[in-house]
């Protein structure tokens, strides 16, 4: 299952998210669902529409089905998403 | 079969991983089918990556020709035609035929 050792690794879509940090103040706050991930963004829907955020430069604040929140740095994530599943632990 | 611990741990996460994007299509599409289709891509690109194969009930799921999420009786037609199951995929029109009644070995 997905745990906070394991959600570089994991599938992101259909998590909630919180963009906890970003270098654009208007990517900061957005939260809602993710719905697309690609090796540079991830596509999240909230109340306004999807907004597509890009990694590098965010911090995102996932919500895991068991209720725990992680932080994690987007540039972490940067690859594609079939590829994450392969990469060093962090 | 002859894996390393680490390889078989990225398998199983690989493995995890289809399971969760198919949950997710049957969830995306009622709103958005283009969004399961997307699920069923990023899917496949795991299993090709890990070389694990998208399991038989999940396998039927999915157009073979065009790969749209299928969801019968909404975008798929499923029909029994002289012992075999026919789905028809009625974003593209491709038939995929299914054997039934023979059990596998």
């Amino acid at each position: 299952m997905i745990s906070p050792q394991n959600v570089l690794r994991h599938e992101l879509i259909g998590l909630d998210v919180l963009v906890v940090r970003a270098s654009n103040p208007d990517h900061a706050g957005v939260s809602g669902r993710v719905t697309d991930e690609t090796r540079n963004t991830l596509v999240i829907l909230t109340g306004r529409g999807e907004k597509q955020i890009p990694k590098r430069f965010s911090v995102f604040r996932f919500r895991l089905p068991d209720g725990t929140a992680v932080d994690v740095d987007g540039s972490s994530l940067e690859t594609q998403p079939e590829r994450r599943i392969g990469m060093r632990i962090r | 079969m002859a894996d390393t611990t680490r390889k078989s741990g990225s398998r199983r996460l690989a493995r995890e991983r289809i399971a969760v994007l198919f949950a997710r299509a049957a969830e995306f599409y009622p709103e958005s089918p283009d969004r399961s289709n997307r699920c069923v891509e990023l899917a496949r690109k795991i299993g090709m990556r890990h070389r694990i194969r998208i399991e038989r009930p999940l396998k039927r799921r999915f157009c073979r020709r065009c790969y749209a999420y299928l969801v019968p009786g909404s975008n798929a037609r499923v029909r029994v035609h002289r012992g075999r199951v026919v789905v028809t995929c009625l974003a593209c029109g491709h038939r995929s035929r299914f054997p039934v009644g023979r059990p596998r070995q």
